[in-house]
């Protein structure tokens, strides 16, 4: 061992991912991901639920595989949001109880390093998470789907339907079925986690407990999604006389309050509607701002906060 | 940019005229846990700073490493200023009962500092390899750390404060609630880091402890520094003189006590036999003990 010699120190990204990473295995051994397990019991009850034989043509699979569509992003966005609060609102509390803090930043790493290395790795998770159910998902609608398109074809040859006819079944059917609208849907359901993760960590810089960290962004949560018409509501009221003020605290409103409103669009894929890709960038650019406004937030408290 | 003559002159800790009060409640006055302590720390030295509970030692080691803000005052590391990221480049530290990540296991632990410090690939596994063989920790290093005694986790603490070879180690309370056989192999290898040239900054309140490895020692206080200087200096009883003579007969005893009873102005204050400490006996039994 040299006394004098002196060792690289590694840059911003190298160190936000040497983070990013650890984070991730923390909560991948905190067992994280034996709610895959509960998903996967979901998506096949759901599936079971809805073999009734079909009557006819018409009552096509649409109904079948829109529920599983429905359980599907219902437990996505279950698990998605509690995940990301629950993880970020646990991490940074437990590193100053626990000391580990004192060891990394003891070490040559910025603070901004450790705040996005810790998100980042929250998100990884999520973005995993999102994707094997995403994947069990869409196997589920493929082999149903495959199942009912067969089945409707039986049925509307034996009923005596026309070929153009059968083709426009099929196509309703298919429609419901997995394709691209789906898989920007779930990306929605990621980028609507992103948010509530930043939120959650900006939260945690200040709050002195994990319980609170998570009450008050699940409480911001519920908030995004009625300050829309709350803002609306305001804004009307406002129109006589006081408009430039109203629209000023409307405007600060929504610059620090994410509008969840905004992805009730991935209702509409759930019951068949395309999703056109200029909504999803739009939703990737919400997404961006809040997740950058709310860790340079982070970063402010934290950068001054003593241990 | 210094040139490595002059950083070499440059002294490993300088802390002037630190301050820190915290804030309490509304209406009362901020707690100040640091008064005015200055301490200069040369390369090489190991300095050891002594205070009971709450005198604060932890609150100067924390400003040291930028974290905690002083009210007032400097702190720097080999020159470079603690509110800077580049101070942590050259220091390593060891806190008071640290918990690292249970879910890691030993070498794993020191590769996630090594990386932070921006070390990979081979010289980092190298480095690894090297530090768990210092710490004596080989035989456990793909255990988890939530298996490890108190000794181990302190010495993997260790050793992960030496990841990037710094050339200071700051240690607060190294040996606190570890027993005497893990407690002397900490101070072994404070001892080692001596003969390697590494500076060591470690606070305790185990005097013993302090005097066996340390040779700068500063005593704090409600926050002031009461007394610094060498240990030799510090604990020297200056007008008397020590011999411990082996085998010596009562005759040769008794010729002695003759000689200093008729020299004027000197007198013998204590004869006796030398005592090993309780540590020594315990550390001695135990080792006989051994199969």
């Amino acid at each position: 061992m040299s006394a004098t010699h002196s060792m690289p120190r590694g840059s911003h990204c190298g160190r936000t991912l040497v983070i990013a990473t650890h984070t991730f295995t923390q909560l991948a051994r905190m067992k994280v991901f034996y709610f895959m397990a509960i998903f996967a019991v979901i998506i096949i009850a759901s599936n079971f639920l809805n073999l009734q034989q079909l009557q006819g043509p018409e009552s096509a699979g649409a109904n079948a595989l829109g529920s599983i569509k429905s359980s599907s992003f219902s437990a996505m966005h279950l698990f998605s949001v509690v995940l990301s609060i629950v993880a970020t609102a646990l991490l940074l509390p437990k590193d100053v109880e626990d000391r580990t803090l004192y060891t990394i930043l003891a070490k040559p790493v910025p603070r901004i390093d450790y705040l996005a290395g810790k998100l980042l790795g929250v998100l990884l998770l999520v973005l995993v998470a999102l994707v094997l159910m995403d994947v069990l998902m869409t196997a589920m609608l493929q082999i149903r789907m495959s199942m009912i398109l067969a089945q409707q074809t039986e049925l509307a040859t034996a009923a005596g339907y026309t070929p153009d006819a059968i083709a426009s079944l099929r196509a309703e059917t298919m429609a419901n079925g997995p394709n691209a609208s789906l898989q920007g849907a779930v990306l929605a359901v990621f980028l609507r986690a992103s948010i509530m993760a930043s939120m959650a960590l900006l939260i945690s810089t200040f709050s002195t407990s994990t319980l609170f960290t998570t009450i008050v962004s699940f409480v911001v949560y519920f908030i995004g999604h009625f300050q829309a018409d709350a803002r609306d509501f305001y804004l009307q009221m406002g129109q006589a006389g006081q408009g430039g003020f109203s629209r000023a605290v409307s405007l600060g409103v929504a610059l620090v309050l994410p509008d969840f409103q905004l992805f009730n669009v991935i209702d509409a894929v759930i019951e068949g509607q395309a999703m056109p890709l200029l909504l999803l960038g739009k939703l990737a650019l919400v997404g961006l701002y809040y997740a950058l406004f709310f860790i340079v937030a982070s970063w402010f408290i934290f950068a001054e906060k003593e241990f | 940019m210094l040139t490595p003559p002059m950083a070499e002159t440059l002294p490993a800790v300088e802390i002037r005229n630190l301050v820190k009060d915290f804030k309490t409640s509304f209406r009362r006055q901020p707690l100040r846990a640091v008064d005015g302590v200055s301490i200069r720390i040369q390369p090489g030295e190991v300095y050891g700073l002594i205070g009971p509970n709450g005198s604060g030692k932890s609150t100067t080691m924390k400003a040291l490493l930028g974290l905690v803000a002083p009210t007032a005052g400097q702190c720097a590391i080999f020159g470079k200023d603690s509110l800077q990221v580049d101070s942590r480049d050259d220091v390593g530290f060891l806190p008071e009962n640290p918990y690292f990540y249970k879910h890691l296991s030993g070498a794993e632990t020191l590769r996630f500092y090594g990386k932070l410090c921006g070390l990979g690939g081979r010289r980092l596994t190298e480095r690894v390899n090297e530090l768990l063989a210092l710490v004596d920790l080989e035989g456990a290093r793909d255990r988890r750390l939530g298996g490890y005694s108190k000794g181990m986790l302190q010495r993997i603490g260790l050793a992960q404060a030496l990841v990037q070879e710094p050339r200071l180690v700051i240690l607060d309370e190294p040996t606190a609630g570890v027993d005497p056989v893990g407690s002397r192999q900490i101070r072994d290898l404070i001892l080692k880091l001596r003969e390697r040239g590494i500076t060591v900054f470690l606070c305790s309140h185990l005097l013993e402890q302090v005097q066996e490895v340390c040779d700068h020692v500063g005593i704090i206080f409600q926050g002031r520094m009461i007394r610094e200087g060498r240990l030799d200096d510090l604990i020297a009883i200056e007008d008397q003189t020590e011999i411990v003579l082996r085998d010596a007969s009562p005759e040769l005893i008794s010729q002695i006590a003759a000689l200093v009873a008729n020299t004027p102005e000197t007198s013998i204050v204590r004869t006796g036999k030398p005592r090993t400490t309780l540590e020594r006996l315990f550390l001695r039994e135990i080792r006989e003990e051994e199969p």
